[in-house]
């Protein structure tokens, strides 16, 4: 009976999404909003990647909303891994082998700078803060796999996840009293597009969620590990 | 004049500020939720007579209205600011005293959020920019329900997580079709296409976003979450939850069906569903014998009391469900807190253990009472005129289902007047075979009672202190072209 119920449920929200979906036309350019970011986001912004412009320009705080999510999610698990854990019930893990451990040591600076790479040229190229940071965290992963008894400083890690987050508000304050009087208002100079200095403040604020980011995971990384430990 | 979005950003710089606190000194960090929101206090109060004259759109990134997000400050925005602001500061001074043990720089990062979270849905003119605000908060709840690590908050956090994520899955559906059908996100950009989309798909969008909205705002029969997540969550939080929580879900509700769809035709079926949630939340409160769980329960009633108010969209009865709700965060916020202190002393969520405290604590059971005297509706507490402004609200249209479904009302107040009075009853009238010695609650925790209750009794004796701004707020919500012409110039 109660399947059922449940499956009828399902049924409607699935006809009527469905529904909802035939109406709307696909792939069609008929937005004005939409257009007006492909047309002058570059003017506009300062950035050769359209889609940097959108998530660090014109809609610069939903991603400053985001970066909190993850914090937010980051310190949750931390807290609730924190709550369920139980004292000297270590097990103990096998050493890896040889050839992970190598191949992690050649790996490791290599991921850390592509990583960097990726963040730093999020205005330029496909990528951006979110993506580096996730390239660095696996970094970190591999760390953590090929050498258990190995831990991130937690100091480390909490500072460099708050001074993140922090230039990012404060990025947004700055460009509030000097340039323009709008909150996240690019008050630095756009620069001629496609060089690397340029596009105003979108390239220092993806460096500094690309470092936030990674720390973030790392520190999700490292809670999850300690669980399995 | 400052800029309001100081109101989100200064908040959430402090909340990043606070694990760096945290290392230096835990002593340190547990003030800084109450110097920020001591800062919102005073920029909401210094904003509010420029808002109601004017409402103010803040423009983020300076790209102009539909292109980039924008804040929209009107009555209802810094009504609500005031609100989160108040509740706020006066649970964060309770916190100072009664989060002593735990991973407490945490608890304050998090509690920070939270009101972070709550502040921008409350502001926030852009429909995807209230979904991040919205997940904001709702993700800090979850991780504060489960603040004390054991496994009933674990569970319950995990059962509103589970409800919590379903919801915000089907809002985030909802906010995609929207997008799909006009290519904007702004609220003021949707409304002024709204009327001449096709009805259907519009009304499958506004279905998901309800009900995706609807499990926050613990809308019956998306609460099954709440009575758990409230009576195991620490009683500060369970303060927050219910005085602030449940009431910006209603928040993006009713912002929703008002201003963004404009949608009068749903306007009935929210009222039946409120006067529904209303009946189903007395009478489970009036079957609990466990405090929180009873005073979870009455959360849900007196939601479904605002939905009501608010779905009768007669600009009298949208003030007094303004009113209600205004009533409602500051007692509720207030039984949470004085319950808070009686159970950590008596050791038991059970009512029955509460016999003898009125001895045994009585400054904190007097503020228990004025506390549960307002919720009731009796004067001279401010939940005298609220209710009085509902029923007169509803009454002033005439019709005959209106005065039935009044009636009901009325019948849910009885109910939960029975409930409180058995409380009442116990806590003051009762002797408690146990201890017998005064053991108060400490000075902090009960300074910020005597906040709440002396803004109770001011509130109720002089209604029309606040009644302007809940006016305005009413017509920001009824009126929708000013609300658009004010964003799109």
């Amino acid at each position: 009976m109660r399947s059922i119920a449940i499956i009828i449920l399902l049924a409607i929200v699935a006809v009527g999404i469905g529904v909802a979906l035939m109406a709307i036309p696909f792939g069609v350019a008929k937005t004005q909003v939409g257009d007006h970011y492909t047309e002058s986001g570059i003017g506009d912004t300062g950035a050769s990647n359209i889609v940097t412009s959108v998530v660090v320009g014109y809609r610069a705080f939903d991603t400053l909303g985001e970066i909190t999510i993850l914090f937010v999610a980051a310190m949750g698990l931390g807290a609730v891994l924190a709550g369920g854990r139980k004292l000297g019930q270590r097990r103990d893990v096998e050493p890896a082998s040889l050839i992970l451990r190598t191949g992690c040591r050649f790996l490791f600076p290599l991921l850390l700078l592509f990583g960097a790479y990726i963040f730093i040229h999020g205005h330029l190229t496909p990528g951006g803060g979110f993506q580096g940071g996730a390239v660095i965290a696996s970094a970190f992963l591999l760390v953590y796999l090929s050498c258990p008894g190995r831990r991130v400083s937690k100091v480390w890690s909490q500072t460099t996840e708050s001074l993140g987050a922090l230039t990012f508000v404060v990025l947004g304050l700055v460009g509030l009293t000097v340039g323009g009087h709008y909150y996240l208002s690019s008050f630095m100079p756009h620069g001629v597009v496609n060089e690397l200095f340029s596009a105003g403040i979108i390239p220092v604020i993806y460096v500094a969620i690309g470092l936030k980011v990674g720390s973030d995971l790392t520190g999700i990384i490292d809670g999850m590990m300690e669980e399995t430990i | 004049m400052v800029s309001p979005v100081l109101l989100i950003v200064i908040p959430l710089g402090l909340a990043f500020c606070v694990p760096l606190i945290g290392m230096v000194s835990k002593r340190f960090a547990r003030f800084v939720p109450v110097v920020a929101c001591l800062f919102n206090l005073v920029v909401s109060v210094q904003l509010l007579p420029a808002v109601l004259s004017k409402p103010i759109v803040v423009d983020l990134g300076g790209f102009g209205a539909p292109f980039s997000i924008n804040l929209f400050v009107g009555p209802v925005g810094i009504l609500f600011s005031l609100l989160i602001a108040l509740a706020g500061f006066v649970v964060s001074l309770y916190a100072l005293a009664y989060i002593d043990k735990g991973p407490t720089t945490r608890y304050h990062t998090l509690y920070l959020l939270l009101l972070v979270g709550a502040t921008g849905v409350v502001l926030t003119g852009d429909v995807f920019n209230l979904f991040v605000f919205f997940e904001i908060l709702c993700i800090s709840s979850y991780v504060l329900v489960a603040y004390r690590g054991d496994k009933d908050g674990v569970e319950s956090a995990v059962k509103y997580l589970i409800q919590g994520a379903l919801g915000s899955a089907l809002l985030l559906t909802g906010i995609g079709l929207l997008y799909g059908l006009f290519g904007t996100l702004n609220m003021a950009h949707i409304a002024v296409q709204a009327g001449s989309a096709d009805p259907i798909p519009l009304f499958v969008a506004m279905a998901l976003i309800v009900v995706g909205l609807g499990v926050e705002a613990a809308i019956f029969p998306l609460n099954a979450w709440l009575p758990d997540a409230h009576s195991s969550a620490p009683s500060s939080i369970s303060a927050i939850l219910s005085g602030i929580a449940i009431e910006v879900g209603l928040y993006a509700v009713v912002r929703m069906v008002f201003t963004v769809f404009g949608a009068s035709s749903m306007l009935s079926f929210l009222m039946f569903l409120g006067v529904l949630t209303l009946l189903v939340g007395e009478l489970c409160a009036f079957a609990q014998s466990n405090i929180k769980r009873m005073l979870a329960y009455s959360s849900i009633g007196q939601i479904g009391l605002i939905i009501f108010a608010i779905a009768i969209a007669t600009s009298g009865s949208i003030t007094g469900g303004f009113f209600q709700l205004v009533s409602h965060t500051l007692s509720k916020a207030l039984l949470f807190l004085a319950a808070g202190y009686m159970i950590y002393r008596s050791g038991s969520m059970d009512i029955s253990s509460l016999e003898g405290m009125g001895k045994r604590m009585p400054l904190t059971a007097f503020a228990f009472a004025v506390g549960a005297f307002s919720l009731v509706g009796l004067p001279p507490f401010a939940g005298f005129p609220s209710k009085l402004l509902i029923i007169r609200g509803a009454l002033a249209d005439g019709g005959a289902l209106l005065a039935l479904l009044v009636g009901l009302v009325l019948l849910g107040t009885v109910i939960e007047g029975a409930y409180f009075f058995r409380v009442i009853q116990t806590v003051f009238f009762k002797k408690g075979d146990g201890e017998t010695a005064r053991c108060e609650a400490p000075a902090i925790a009960l300074v910020s009672m005597f906040v709440l209750v002396a803004l109770i009794i001011v509130i109720g004796v002089y209604p029309s202190l606040i009644i302007g701004v809940l006016n305005s707020a009413a017509s920001e919500l009824l009126v929708r072209a000013d609300y658009i012409g004010r964003v799109l110039g």
